[in-house]
């Protein structure tokens, strides 16, 4: 088991594991993540590499990017 | 007895439905627009385009997956998430907020059109403060009442 390590060097690399984790967390929620469905709802995750990512990915970001456009216009 | 949901309508129901919805476009079977909400005219078009785009970019890669051809398709990005479902008839797409629940979402684009398909209205439960005198909660009114939208009952 990792030995908890004590006194104000403990504390502040709790709170810099702290600090990274949750920046490891923000940067993953922002990465694109494409699913599909089959007809009973099993979703299937589309690797960055497999095939349609990047067409997915570009339709889906133009047709948010239109919305927010019209949106601003408004 | 509510009226029925027709295509011209559908885009505007779901972004009435689901709060998250920013918009959203009803295909037809052949790709071609039969409703958009929530971009301006001259936006339609190209919406429909892209969300027909979709599509045609998961069949082309994944037609040959073991459950079938995806009937569903959820794209995140940074701005916000896309989300597709279709029937053999229709396809509808919307645009909504990165903050929106996937399986909420999905749910109503499918009760969406399976309102479409079949006639059957989404049947929504009311907030106690919305009810009218005459429809004074019972105990048997409550027992009815239900706190998802359920599909395939009578209203």
């Amino acid at each position: 088991m990792k030995e908890k390590r004590k006194g104000p060097i403990g504390i502040a690399a709790d709170l810099a594991q702290g600090f990274s984790a949750t920046m490891r967390r923000m940067q993953r929620e922002r990465e694109p993540r494409l699913l599909v469905y089959d007809e009973t709802g099993y979703a299937r995750l589309v690797q960055p590499n497999g095939r349609g990512y990047e067409s997915l990915l570009e339709s889906a970001e133009e047709m948010v990017a239109l919305v927010a456009q019209a949106e601003d216009d408004a | 007895m509510a009226a029925e949901l027709t295509p011209d309508q559908t885009a505007e129901r779901l972004c009435e439905l689901s709060t998250e919805v920013r918009a959203a476009v009803l295909l037809d079977a052949a790709g071609a627009p039969a409703a958009v909400h929530g971009v301006p005219k001259e936006d339609e078009r190209e919406l429909a385009e892209l969300a027909r785009g979709l599509f045609d970019a998961v069949d082309r890669a994944h037609r040959d997956l073991p459950g079938g051809p995806p009937e569903q398709v959820e794209v995140q990005v940074d701005a916000g998430v896309v989300y597709a479902s279709r029937t053999p008839r229709w396809t509808l797409a919307a645009v909504a907020r990165r903050t929106a629940l996937s399986s909420l979402t999905l749910m109503d684009l499918r009760a969406v059109l399976a309102e479409l398909e079949d006639g059957r209205p989404i049947r929504r439960s009311q907030a106690a403060g919305e009810r009218t005198a005459a429809a004074a909660a019972s105990e048997e009114a409550a027992a009815s009442e239900s706190p998802v939208p359920e599909l395939g009952q009578d209203p």
